[in-house]
């Protein structure tokens, strides 16, 4: 990542280093989804530039583009977002298996082990519960060793407790030395980041380092923040 | 190694659809069953008759009763008699000729009866069918000249009457005729469309007017001389047969020629015409088979969408989910042709054993067809699913409800 300069939606700049811990927030619609498919290699923007890893990713094929979200990007999503009808195992092993990689049943295991899952692994997931199933979802992003992890709303489908084991295994992961992009409208989520980015009409309205001041200021504004949110979400 | 990953993705997807995967697959197994089974009963009925055929010899020109001119609506009189064979006799290039009539009728010695078919000919007959007596001897031109009763057993009449006992110069009633036995065939089982082992030859003359009241022989066998003049022989036949029914130029004969030659030559017309009818059938079944897995491709894209979306964002490119959707096709319609061809082999085994005339023989081409056939339908049906899934935006996809 080295020091990847992003431009997207309407105006917006923005740079991530590689190793950082960044949550975008914002309301629905605010744009933050666009950002993280733009930034996730799923989407290539229309106009202006992306540059992945010093390469420009508006002008990469379709291919590149796969590769590049195979080896080096991982996604977390809010609704899991396994298959069904084959094993935590068999749902780790897909990347491995785009990514043509051998010895994919001991990769596997492994990224179940560092999520807490190795005895769960012959599991379907409707066997399994909501944290059980989003820690299978994320031993699925990191096991190609990815070096940035995208989460969209990771803990929107969990209750808090769970939700708080779940944003551990993200510090775990960032600990380690991979990128975390957390995509939330929660801010009781978003300020577990290290640094925050605040969207809104797909304009980046604050970019700023995750302090206590801000800890405070949002734990006292916490009833002004979570009543419009849960309004906005019907 | 990938593309078998991905069928074994494939498969499981499939068994955990097994129903789903069953009835999709529906029109292919009955079609591929229905054209193993068909293939089956018409090789097998094409080998028997082919084996019939081939019971003859290839230097046999058999004259028949009848005309050769299609159209014609009219009952065909029977023109041939003892005349004609005699006339034949005389020909260069036949050898040997022996004229046939036939009967079914009660043999019977003391309180044993069964039912056979009396075969009227001459002594040639023996000879021009390679088929010799394994008791007493043939009938004799003598025999033949002065109406005798005398007959010669088929194999199993000889055993149903007379079992380990010897037959030649017992006294049987044919037909409430008495005669006396004077040989017993060898076994032989069929030659050309009789089964001779259940026959009971006997002189045709003593056929024709004692037995019967005949004024017509049915059929006359004629010997070339070699295979090399066969085609010149059956010229001689025709002009001395025309001759002695005073047939003018210009107009049809009143019978027909055949050669093993051209009785095959016929089977194969009758052969091509039932492929061709058999697989127009598989043809629109198989359409109809394809449809269905097409039908059953569709919706589960639809119900994959969100599948197809994670897998894209993990790093499938659309050329792995349109290559996954076209295996999957393959293997559903792959996995109906096997049900069929299974399927196909039981029912003409079912058929063989149940009626007991049927003879089946399943060819290893018409399995491979099926195989093949199978594929080809997966593969057409599965394009258009497959082509949509891999169309997918991921990012649509993974907001997909």
């Amino acid at each position: 990542m080295g020091s990847s300069i992003v431009r997207a939606l309407d105006g917006v700049d923005l740079a991530i280093r590689e190793g950082e811990f960044v949550s975008i927030t914002g309301a629905s619609g605010s744009g933050k989804s666009t950002l993280m498919h733009l930034l996730g290699c799923l989407d290539r923007p229309t106009s202006g530039l992306y540059e992945f890893d010093g390469r420009l990713v508006h002008k990469m094929s379709d291919r590149q583009l796969a590769a590049i979200r195979n080896r080096a990007i991982g996604f977390v999503f809010q609704t899991f977002n396994l298959i069904n009808r084959t094993s935590a195992l068999d749902n780790v092993t897909v990347p491995l298996i785009y990514g043509r990689k051998t010895n994919t049943r001991a990769a596997a295991m492994e990224a179940l082990r560092r999520v807490g899952l190795a005895e769960r692994a012959r599991h379907k997931p409707s066997e399994l519960s909501g944290g059980e199933r989003q820690r299978v979802a994320i031993a699925r992003a990191i096991v190609n060793n990815p070096r940035i992890i995208f989460a969209d709303e990771p803990t929107g489908n969990l209750d808090s407790r769970t939700g708080r084991q779940i944003l551990q295994v993200f510090h775990a992961l960032h600990a380690g030395g991979v990128t975390v992009i957390l995509v939330t409208h929660e801010m009781d989520v978003a300020v577990q980041a290290q640094r925050l980015i605040r969207m809104k009409d797909g304009k980046i309205l604050e970019d700023r380092v995750v302090d206590d001041a801000l800890r405070g200021e949002m734990e006292a504004a916490d009833e002004r923040f979570q009543l419009p949110q849960a309004m906005a979400r019907g | 190694m990938f593309s078998i990953r991905i069928c074994f993705m494939a498969i499981r997807g499939l068994l955990a659809n097994l129903l789903r995967s069953l009835l999709a697959t529906l029109g292919v197994i009955i079609g591929v069953s229905a054209v193993v089974s068909a293939m089956s009963i018409l090789e097998g009925a094409n080998r028997d008759i082919l084996r019939r055929f081939e019971s003859m010899g290839a230097d046999q020109i058999i004259v028949m009763n009848g005309s050769s001119q299609r159209q014609s609506r009219q009952a065909v009189l029977p023109s041939l008699t003892e005349d004609d064979a005699t006339a034949l006799q005389s020909c260069s290039l036949v050898a040997a000729v022996a004229p046939e009539v036939q009967a079914s009728t009660q043999i019977k010695y003391f309180n044993r009866n069964m039912g056979v078919t009396v075969l009227g000919t001459t002594e040639a007959y023996a000879g021009i069918n390679n088929y010799n007596t394994r008791e007493g001897r043939f009938l004799t031109a003598e025999e033949v000249r002065a109406e005798r009763k005398v007959c010669v057993l088929g194999h199993k009449v000889a055993e149903e009457l007379f079992g380990e006992t010897t037959a030649v110069g017992r006294r049987v009633k044919i037909n409430a005729m008495p005669f006396t036995v004077v040989g017993v065939m060898e076994k032989k089982g069929v030659l050309g469309f009789r089964d001779v082992d259940n026959q009971v030859v006997v002189p045709i003359t003593t056929a024709m007017k004692r037995m019967f009241g005949m004024r017509n022989v049915m059929m006359i066998t004629a010997q070339a001389r070699s295979r090399d003049v066969l085609e010149a022989a059956i010229q001689q036949v025709k002009r001395t047969l025309r001759a002695e029914h005073g047939i003018r130029a210009g107009s049809d004969d009143d019978f027909l020629v055949f050669t093993q030659e051209q009785f095959k030559a016929q089977l194969a017309d009758v052969t091509k015409i039932f492929t061709v009818v058999l697989g127009s059938i598989a043809g629109i079944s198989l359409v109809v088979g394809g449809i269905g897995i097409m039908n059953i491709m569709l919706v589960s894209v639809t119900e994959r969408t969100r599948e197809i979306g994670v897998r894209i964002a993990v790093g499938a490119t659309g050329w792995n989910i349109l290559v996954q959707f076209l295996i999957e096709a393959c293997i559903i319609s792959v996995l109906g042709g096997a049900l069929g061809i299974l399927l196909g082999l039981l029912f003409a085994d079912f058929l063989e054993n149940f009626t007991g005339v049927l003879k089946t023989y399943t060819p290893a081409s018409s399995i491979y067809l099926a195989l093949i056939m199978a594929t080809v339908v997966g593969i057409l049906s599965g394009i258009y699913p497959a082509y949509r899934a891999s169309r997918l935006d991921p990012v649509e996809a993974l907001r997909y409800e």
